[in-house]
């Protein structure tokens, strides 16, 4: 199992490596670079403008280049931000807490609603609860996220003004009083919601499934005929046994959220990574971009392993692959 | 004239442990055996689940690599061949599956799956194939007409028959009939291996067979190798093994036949309890230190055990 | 001569082919059934249409019809450029099935070439492959497709494809592995090898089509996740180029608050066509996946 783990750490290196020289390519690729600015201005002649790139290192073999570019990122340097004048690193860290309370929010509604619904299903199979599940699902499985969260918006926050229709806190109140983390939270909870409410509907399905299985497993049959009160035998083996991989899911829920945000932030006028990443391109501020990508994709790659390894740990059955 | 020669023949799997997936060891599944088929003969395999012949008969067509050996076939050396090379080789040499059921595509119609090797070999006309399909179903002891079924609509006995037929369409000199019976009825089992002894006179065929079951195997066989963990511990013809066997493994197969008459019964337990006795003590004489056989010994010029 | 035997036996071959049995599996659901209706007049229509309509005379811009409300004149209403909408629609609609469609054979062709070759041959051939695709799974696939779609020098429909293929063909490969690497393991395979029958004949013709109902359920599931992600991504302004409207183009000028809050026949339509369709679609891929799952478990 040890073993398992630090394999599976070793494979994320080269994972890590390759993810890097992606982003670095694609970097790149994009149009300007640190120097756009400056070549724009006609007052500089092209030899000065050699020298300058000369001296920001921009003339030599991409290898010398990615080379400086990941240490940088090692130290959590990410660059300069073009737009915003001040390092990336700075430009995210004002964002980077309101995602994460966002995917906190989004995370612990999406279990509140998938527990009881999928253990209601399971447990009373076939019955009207169980139809009204299954519907729900079919429903949530067919619907994009995002005609989902505008028609929530156009509802809860347009129409009947419950919400508020963007950002992550009311301007007018101070940090740091109670207000304003009620004024956060009044915030957060249409978009978290929204995704909830349709990322619910996998992990129902899978508890739902893993409890109608465990129903009629040995164990629970031998329980029964001991005399065992139904809801005892519930409480006491079937949830833990369905349970467990449910919160395994978790990195790969994380990894899920991950490309949610984009969509959710952007829709919400949530001040978030997401939305700082599609407005960052649409301003063509490539080195904000850039560092989004890494950092999410470093998320991700942590996500996945997360689950892989709580999941080794709850069945061993996997670990052989 | 003999037929085929293997030539300590080696199957090994490699264990992988460890952090990096490092070969660790090896599973020994076929350790260095070597025997000969005579032309028109039947040699029997037997041994133990897990003691290597079905992997024996696996690597003789290259359905799994063997690790080292010589597999002779005809004068030809078949272990320096590729898989597709061996393509010429695979009309003279055919296979019987153990499982009825898996080794014919579900999907595919009896006609099809008859005609399959036909296809690969021969360019027949609509006519002709059809003609030769429904003259295989017949020899096998199926309606010509079922050839527009498809599998699951027949029986075990049945769907072997079908696959003896497909066996046979391209006239094979060598068939390895891989416990053709095992997945079978009683009732239904001596049917078949008598139909199989009968198509060995018509065509000629030479048997290579594998079966754990003695009674089965001496009813068969003309010679018989007994198999135990990769290797072979005793080779000789039916009644050498049988009446008169040498290595202590054996001995204890042969004791584990059922006793039919129940006269003897009595008999035959006595005689298993001494057996399994000799064999917890004189086991260190018969295996070396790693519990494996050693090498083959002629005692006759038939017979031959693995002794220190 | 050979090519006439191969004839005559289809012609003798009266067992239902991979489509009759579809057929006969949504004629048992009555959602199923009904989707597919709806689903074959509903696209019929609007290819028909789109055919008919002059796609120049949509796009033009009529400054002096801005954002008009739903009349005789407009059916729909007009957009902020004076555009009908319900010609935006048929366009749009057809636009993005057809790209939707196009990325579902696209990704179903990589996956079934790399989870066949992966399941069937295994050893080093299934290794590199596999790590290709857990490398590429664990890529925050949204945001690379957005960055790529922006980076490629020509922004073209066919480029779009691509991009989208290149991150969505992964799930389907491991799929169509795991199921080869089962049906691998049944002896009829090995029987096939000994027939002198070549590999990619026996990958073919007998693997392919004992794993095509798995395939099939899972390429009806998929062309409605790919409508969901085209219309997303258009709608972020990263999906199909200005030139080709889709139905995400229509959605996204709800991204003006003005527009989502008071001009609702801009956006309402088409956000309930993307809703119909995937539900439509869904419905008859569960469908089939039950009835996949059944005979799974008759055997
Ligand atoms: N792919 C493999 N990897 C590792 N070990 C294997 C593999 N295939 C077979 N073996 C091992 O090789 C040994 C021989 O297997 P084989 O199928 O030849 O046995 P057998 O004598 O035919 O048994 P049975 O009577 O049950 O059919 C077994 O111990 C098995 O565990
Ligand atoms: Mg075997």
């Amino acid at each position: 199992m040890w073993k398992f783990i630090l394999r599976r750490f070793l494979v994320m290196i080269p994972q890590l490596f390759l993810l890097s020289v992606i982003v670095f390519a694609l970097a790149k690729q994009m149009p300007g670079d640190a120097l756009t600015g400056v070549s724009m201005d006609p007052r500089i002649s092209p030899e000065r403008l050699y020298e300058l790139r000369e001296k920001a290192g921009l003339n030599d073999p991409w290898y010398e280049q990615y080379r400086r570019w990941i240490s940088g990122i090692a130290q959590g340097d990410f660059g300069k931000s073009y737009t915003h004048k001040i390092p990336v690193s700075e430009v995210i860290a004002e964002r980077i807490w309101n995602t994460v309370f966002l995917a906190l929010i989004t995370l612990i509604l999406t279990y509140l609603l998938a527990i009881p619904m999928g253990i209601a299903s399971g447990r009373f199979n076939d019955t009207w609860i169980d139809k009204v599940v299954t519907g729900y699902n079919y429903l949530g499985f067919a619907t994009p996220i995002f005609i989902f969260a505008l028609i929530m918006l156009f509802v809860f926050g347009f129409s009947l003004g419950w919400f508020p229709t963007g950002g992550s806190v009311d301007s007018k109140v101070d940090a740091g009083t109670f207000a304003y983390y009620l004024s956060k939270l009044h915030h957060v909870i249409l978009p978290a919601l929204s995704t909830a409410l349709i990322a619910t509907v996998g992990t129902v399905q899978y508890l739902r499934n893993e409890i109608i299985d465990n129903k009629y497993k040995d164990y629970a049959r031998t329980a029964r005929s001991k005399g065992i009160p139904e809801t005892q035998i519930y409480t006491r083996h079937i949830f833990r046994n369905s349970l467990l991989p449910i919160a395994a899911f978790l990195g790969y829920e994380i990894t899920g959220l991950v490309g949610g945000t984009v969509i959710i932030e952007t829709i919400f006028s949530y001040p978030g990574v997401g939305q700082l990443f599609v407005s960052s391109i649409g301003l063509r501020d490539f080195s904000v971009v850039t560092a989004i990508v890494m950092m999410l994709g470093f998320a991700t790659l942590l996500g996945t392993l997360l689950s892989d390894i709580i999941l080794s740990v709850v069945d061993p059955r996997i670990r052989i692959e | 004239m003999v037929l085929l020669k293997i030539d300590d023949l080696k199957v090994h799997y490699p264990i992988r442990g460890g952090v990096f997936k490092t070969i660790s060891d090896y599973i020994r599944a076929v350790d260095g055996v070597s025997f000969e088929l005579k032309e028109g003969e039947t040699y029997g395999l037997v041994g133990e689940s897990g003691s290597g012949k079905s992997t024996i008969g696996k690597a003789i067509l290259k359905l799994i690599n063997m690790t080292s050996g010589r597999i002779v076939f005809n004068g030809q050396d078949l272990s320096k061949f590729s898989f597709g090379q061996m393509k010429p080789f695979r009309q003279d040499i055919q296979m019987i599956f153990q499982d009825p059921y898996s080794s014919l595509n579900p999907r595919k119609r009896v006609a099809d799956i008859i005609a399959e090797p036909l296809r690969n070999y021969q360019c027949l006309t609509v006519g002709e194939e059809k003609k030769c399909v429904q003259n295989y179903l017949d020899k096998v002891g199926l309606n010509p007409d079922s050839m527009y079924k498809y599998p699951h609509e027949f029986s075990g006995g049945q769907r072997q028959r079908i696959g003896i037929a497909r066996a046979l369409t391209l006239k094979p000199k060598l068939i390895i009939a891989d416990e053709p019976v095992s997945a079978l009825d009683v009732s239904v089992q001596a049917q078949v291996l008598n139909f199989l002894q009968d198509l060995q006179k018509e065509f000629k065929l030479t048997y290579l067979f594998i079966g754990h079951d003695l009674g089965v195997i001496r009813h068969m066989c003309d010679k018989i190798g007994v198999m135990y963990r990769g290797r072979l511990v005793e080779e000789g013809i039916s009644e050498e093994i049988y009446e008169n066997p040498q290595h202590i493994y054996t001995k204890r197969l042969i004791a584990a036949i059922p006793e039919l008459n129940p006269e003897r019964r009595a008999q035959k337990t006595e005689l298993r309890k001494k057996i399994a006795k000799e064999y917890e003590q004189l086991y260190p004489e018969y295996f070396d230190e790693h519990g494996r056989a050693y090498d083959l010994k002629s005692i006759s010029n038939t017979h031959r055990v693995a002794m220190p | 001569m050979k090519a006439d035997a191969v004839k005559n036996v289809q012609l003798a071959d009266r067992s239902p082919s991979g489509i009759k049995i579809i057929w006969q599996e949504i004629k048992k659901d009555r959602l199923a059934l009904g989707s597919f209706y709806f689903l074959l007049i509903f696209l019929a229509s609007v290819y028909i249409a789109s055919f008919m309509i002059d796609q120049k005379a949509i796009a033009r811009v009529d400054i002096f019809s801005i954002y008009l409300m739903p009349s005789d004149a407009h059916l729909l209403g007009t957009d902020y450029a004076g555009r009908d909408i319900l010609g935006q629609l048929i366009f749009g609609t057809s636009n993005s099935f057809t790209i939707s469609l196009c990325i579902t054979i696209l990704t179903a062709l990589m996956g079934l070439c790399a989870g066949l070759i992966a399941g069937y041959f295994g050893g080093i051939v299934d290794n590199v492959i596999m790590r290709v695709i857990d490398f590429i799974m664990s890529l925050p696939s949204t945001m690379m497709i957005i960055v790529f779609v922006t980076v490629v020098p020509k922004f073209t429909v066919t480029n779009f494809i691509f991009i989208m293929s290149i991150f969505l063909w992964t799930g389907k490969a491991r799929l169509i592995r795991s199921k080869t690497l089962a049906e691998r393991e049944l002896e009829y395979v090995q029987a096939s090898q000994t027939l002198g029958t070549p590999h990619w004949k026996i990958i073919l013709y007998h693997i392919l089509p004992n794993i095509s109902s798995v395939i099939i359920v899972n390429f009806t599931l998929n062309l409605a996740g790919n409508i969901g992600l085209e219309t997303a991504l258009t709608f972020l302004g990263f999906g199909l180029p200005e030139s080709t409207p889709s139905l995400g183009t229509l959605i996204s000028y709800a991204r003006n608050p003005d527009v989502l809050e008071n001009k609702w026949w801009i956006w309402l339509p088409a956000a309930a066509i993307i809703l119909v369709l995937m539900l439509s679609i869904n419905f008859i891929g569960h469908a089939l996946k039950r009835s996949a799952d059944a005979r799974q478990r008759r055997g």
